[in-house]
């Protein structure tokens, strides 16, 4: 592990805690080892909140989570020892039942170490240019993801507006999938809806959804065979340089013809003021 | 091809002061004639150069956090609507990257330099400044608290320092220096600050905050690039920092600067309830010495998000309000924090805060040398610009509001004795032909003949704010942008880099230390020239800079 | 005053986004600007009676029928008048409503009365998720008003909510007054986990025993007051709270102590028969 000015014996000169339902590999790497309860992170991280500003919970409360007040406050007490603290999180968390609160109760958790010491806290993204995608998104319309462009303008509601929510209620006539696979991952209702309208796939790859698609254009796998920037998770752009030729088209420039296609045909938006003042 | 005739001329940079003037306009620049292309008859109407924001924060890794913490904004404001030719985006405390161009452009402004960019998101920001339309653009990289140049101000190197600091500028495909919180910023890694000019830095034991200003400020002069060192005072918006930015001046003196937002830096007073006004006694010091230029970093009421490097300031800020705050730490180079804010006229600290940033604007007195700014979106959005512009041109109005201030204001501020209003050749002077000659770019800001073609005409209008808020046209390189309130074009601008020279053994000497502490490939790090969409070099000359 | 009528004669392939569906602009409207107006199907916008059979004019009094479920932003931002629902309804039903009432006999999607801040939604079905929550990223939901809902409810009931009732009839899922500010919920048959965590005041009332946050504590336990008077206000509509001193008691929980937060949650425990 890099060594530094502030940490000069690199991994010696760091603490590394690791929270897991399971016993994983990681925990060998790790100085300290919690087990939580499966299910009990939203409960873990809240008490943790409730601690360190010196309030009381009961060691039954604690319990609960699978783990005792003892090794909550050592935990506390390092954190707060802590001269610069990152908390990672994956979709462990981010995924399981409470969604995105448990992501909330550990970024809340993270802002209110403040009071003690320097604390950040990073998702782990998935596989693939997800942050890039986020951070695009932002600054085009304002909104990560989850967004609606059927007024003309951005609107943004997730679970409204989110890939899954709106495949498993049906509210699409058509998808347009590029860079992911939610033939491999999204519940059957979603999958099953995928199948049964128009979807066209962008992908160098045969996968789970382009087999259910109407269209499948094969496209020269990013990074690898076509040039580009990937985004990595702490939003720093990296320019990706290709180290192999291929026959296929890069997506950009599918989506470019594509968009050169569309643009010939009449526009659907009848005559509309080109702002407005009060959004739906 | 185009000529503008019988318009009312306002251009500062050539000493028109309100005279009849015909405009004449070829391939984008102002030309002595043209017979041919359109007429658009100005009789009785006023034409202004296009304003030039010279310190905003309009794109990169801490504005576009702050759109992600937002989204409750971006659904109460104004949205564009998407057309065949243009894009959709959404205004608002921390507008879209398409909508900011719209905004600004819709009030005149046709250029604008985001003041804070770290090397590391310097690709990034300029992927979203390509995304701004219509405007020409510049940017500053942030330097005062990067870990590499500070280990050679300690050190005792500061020839090597200044070929690093070139060879940043050039990697981050910059326009200049900006210097934020000294020292300060990078104490915050460790939860700390540096308050004061002689404070201790975090980590280091010869260099202060002080020390940082000095060199810094002539390493940019002595590189020669064409905007002075572009500085935010340590101790930003603390009650009694009048002194450290007096310090800071002395400090500068023989050197060239710009400080920015100066309000927040010329409070008195020991503590919150005690706070007032020092705008006179920083304004008779900065009327002395005309080696500074400054933007106001104005205030405004209403709902706004805050957005600065300064960490620990926006640390303080999130337990004050116990609102949102986000917090970004940038590796060896700086951080940023992120914090919405409401600014309320019955708050007596923002009430001194809206009446400092007038006073300074009123009490400097050459409009050369102080630039309309509220230092976006931190005071107030720039759409909210000609709202500011009116409370300069009318000291009635001024009163009015005034009259809404709590009473406890008395005696802390010197807003009430001030009788001076602006004039719209003042206006012009300090929205574009101020900012456009501190920022050394000398075709802006100017109408006169050869440069860019960047124009306003208004409707005369009593109702000042509505002037300036609804041009009637707005022309980009000659082109019309805005036609009575619609969007007409939306042409890619230009962004302006330099390129000061630096030793060429720089890379081998850099590469070591870099790969020390950075965790990317030192070949990765300097932003690619491709990804500059029309990148315009201006020269940097070591010679001409000090005078 | 005669109602307007709405039938829906053919159900939306997509989602069908009707705010112009409200008391508010139909109480000023002819029959032909009714029919003219706007409505989005997708990303088209068609004139109204492309989907609805219209019947009456200029009337704050609306009935609607058939499936709703791909219809949204129905009654948005009401002030005055009346809805009546006779089917299932999409999303944002009555959000930021400001008067009037609604009452839907079937079932409703998420968001409904969010950031509402009076009027009343009366809901004889089960309701999806957040109702009268707060859009994501704002910081207060519902700001007063009432909501009952007959049946179940979603997740994340008067998330963030700062005044007003909200009564569910069946059980709820999680998060039931996630970060309340202010107000009253009513659990009438209790919900699932994590019920008022994170409130920072309020009152979250079950009828049913709640698997509560570890951050609540137990702080005594009474008859109070004010369950009596909320109780006799309530009898309108079809029910009252138990508070016989004979009969049970309220088991008081304090918190949220990780915020830390001033809410009480107050659960019903009957006394054993005989």
């Amino acid at each position: 592990m890099q060594k530094s000015k502030f940490l000069p014996r690199g991994r010696k000169d760091r603490t590394v805690v690791l929270v897991d339902i399971r016993e994983t590999k990681s925990a060998k790497a790790a100085d300290l080892f919690l087990q939580v309860r499966p299910g009990k992170d939203f409960e873990m991280l809240t008490i943790l909140r409730a601690m360190i500003k010196g309030e009381h919970v009961t060691d039954d409360q604690v319990a609960e989570t699978g783990l005792t007040t003892d090794v909550l406050q050592d935990l506390i007490e390092r954190m707060k020892k802590a001269k610069f603290g990152v908390m990672f999180f994956g979709m462990g968390l981010s995924m399981t039942r409470g969604k995105h609160m448990n992501a909330a109760a550990l970024l809340t958790l993270a802002a209110e170490m403040n009071a003690f010491t320097k604390f950040v806290a990073m998702p782990m993204r998935g596989h693939g240019n997800v942050t890039g995608a986020d951070v695009i998104m932002r600054w085009q319309t304002g909104y990560p993801f989850g967004i609606s462009f059927n007024r003309g303008y951005p609107r943004y509601n997730p679970g409204e507006f989110s890939t899954v929510d709106i495949l498993v209620r049906g509210d699409t006539d058509c998808a347009f999938i590029i860079g992911a696979d939610p033939g491999a991952t999204m519940p059957r209702p979603a999958i099953e809806h995928l199948a049964k309208v128009p979807t066209i796939v962008l992908d160098p790859h045969v996968t789970h959804t382009s087999r259910l698609s109407r269209v499948h254009i094969t496209t020269a796998p990013a990074g690898i065979a076509a040039p580009g920037t990937g985004y990595r998770m702490d939003e720093v752009p990296m320019p990706l340089r290709p180290a192999l030729n291929s026959p296929y088209p890069s997506d950009e420039e599918v989506i470019r013809r594509i968009k050169e296609a569309i643009a010939e045909k009449p526009d659907w938006m009848t005559d509309q003021p080109q702002m407005i003042f009060s959004q739906v | 091809m185009l000529r503008i005739i019988g318009g009312t001329v306002y251009d500062p940079a050539n000493g028109i002061n309100g005279e009849v003037k015909d405009l004449y306009v070829a391939d984008g620049r102002f030309v002595s004639k043209t017979e041919e292309g359109q007429t658009i008859d100005a009789t009785g109407m006023v034409i202004f150069p296009g304003g030039v924001d010279v310190h905003t924060h309009v794109a990169g890794g801490s504005i576009n956090f702050a759109r992600a913490m937002t989204p409750e904004d971006h659904r109460r404001t104004q949205a564009f609507i998407r057309t065949k030719t243009r894009r959709s985006g959404l205004g608002g405390m921390a507008p879209t990257t398409f909508a900011t161009g719209y905004l600004y452009a819709g009030m005149g402004w046709t250029t604008v330099n985001e003041a804070a960019v770290p090397v590391l998101s310097a690709r990034h920001t300029h992927e979203e400044l390509r995304d701004i339309p219509i405007l020409d653009k510049s940017s500053l990289v942030l330097m005062a608290n990067n870990e590499i140049i500070l280990d050679l101000l300690e050190d005792g190197e500061d020839e090597r320092a200044k070929h690093i600091l070139a060879w940043h500028i050039w990697a981050a495909k910059s326009y200049g220096v900006k210097a934020v919180n000294p020292g300060g910023v990078a104490s915050w890694k460790w939860g700390k600050d540096a308050k004061h000019l002689s404070s201790k830095i975090e980590g280091y034991d010869h260099i202060t905050p002080g020390v940082i200003i000095n060199k810094l400020a002539k390493m940019v002069d002595s590189l020669g690039i064409p905007h002075p060192l572009h500085l935010h005072c340590n101790n930003l918006g603390a009650p009694g920092n009048v002194e450290t930015t007096l310090e800071t001046m002395r400090h500068l003196e023989g050197s060239r600067a710009h400080f920015a937002h100066l309000q927040y830096h010329a409070y008195g007073g020991d503590d919150w309830g005690t706070m007032k006004s020092e705008a006179a006694q920083l304004a008779e010091y900065f009327n002395a010495h005309p080696n500074m230029t400054t933007d106001a970093g104005a205030v405004l009421f209403g709902d706004t998000v805050t957005i600065t490097a300064d960490g620990p300031w926006q640390h303080l800020l999130y337990k004050l309000t116990g609102r949102k705050w986000g917090n970004l730490d940038v590796e060896n180079e700086t951080g940023c924090g992120i914090v919405p804010y409401t600014y309320r006229p019955s708050n007596l600290v923002n009430a001194v805060q809206w009446a400092v940033g007038l006073e300074l604007l009123l009490l400097i007195n050459d409009p050369w040398r102080v630039f309309l700014s509220t230092d976006h979106p931190n005071g107030a959005c720039f759409w909210r610009y000609p709202e500011i512009i009116q409370l300069l041109m009318c000291a009635d109005f001024r009163n009015d509001c005034m009259a809404k201030l709590p009473p406890e204001i008395k005696n802390r501020i010197t807003l009430p004795e001030i009788n001076r209003e602006y004039t719209l050749y003042e206006i012009a002077t300090i929205t574009s032909a101020g900012p456009a000659k501190a920022l050394g770019l000398p075709h802006k800001g100017n109408l006169g003949i050869g440069k860019d073609a960047d124009f306003v005409i208004y409707h005369h209008d009593k109702d000042i704010a509505r002037m300036f808020g609804h041009p009637r046209y707005v022309f980009k390189g000659g082109e019309i942008v805005i036609d009575d309130g619609e969007i007409r074009e939306a042409p890619q601008g230009r962004e302006y880099l330099i390129k000061p020279s630096y030793d060429p053994n720089t890379d081998d000497f850099l590469k070591p230390l870099f790969e020390d502490r950075y965790c990317m490939s030192f070949e990765n790090y300097p932003v690619e020239m491709e990804r500059i969409e029309h990148a315009q070099i201006q020269n940097c000359d070591a010679t001409d800079a000090t005078n | 005053m005669k109602p307007i009528t709405l039938k829906l004669k053919r159900e939306p392939t997509v989602t069908l986004e009707a705010e112009v569906i409200c008391p508010d602009g139909f109480a000023e409207m002819s029959h032909e600007q009714i029919a003219a107006s706007v409505v989005y199907h997708g990303k088209r916008q068609v004139r109204l009676d492309e989907f609805f059979d219209i019947e009456g004019e200029r009337s704050e009094h609306l009935v609607l029928h058939g499936s709703l479920q791909r219809v949204r932003h129905l009654g948005r931002g009401m002030s005055c008048g009346s809805m009546t629902i006779h089917g299932d309804v999409g999303m944002h039903l009555g959000a930021l409503m400001k008067g009037g009432q609604i009452e839907v006999f079937g079932n409703v999607s998420d968001w409904i009365g969010a950031e509402m801040s009076a009027g009343e939604i009366h809901v004889h079905g089960s309701a999806g998720q957040q109702v009268g929550a707060a859009y994501r990223g704002s910081l207060a939901g519902m700001r007063g008003g009432l909501i009952v809902i007959d049946g179940s409810a979603g997740i994340e009931v008067g998330m963030r909510m700062r005044k007003g009732t909200i009564i569910i009839g069946g059980p709820a899922k999680d998060f039931a007054g996630l970060q309340m500010k202010g107000g009253t919920i009513i659990l009438r048959d209790g919900a699932e986990i994590r019920t008022g965590a994170w409130m920072h005041r309020g009152t979250i009332i079950s009828l049913k025993p709640l698997a509560l946050m570890p951050t609540f504590a137990e702080s005594g336990q009474y008859n109070p007051t004010f369950v009596s008077v909320f109780s006799r206000l309530l009898r309108r509509h079809g029910f009252e709270l138990p508070n016989d001193p004979a009969k049970g008691v309220y088991q008081r929980y304090a918190g949220d102590r990780s915020v830390p937060g001033k809410g009480e949650i107050l659960i019903w425990k009957g006394h054993p028969e005989g």
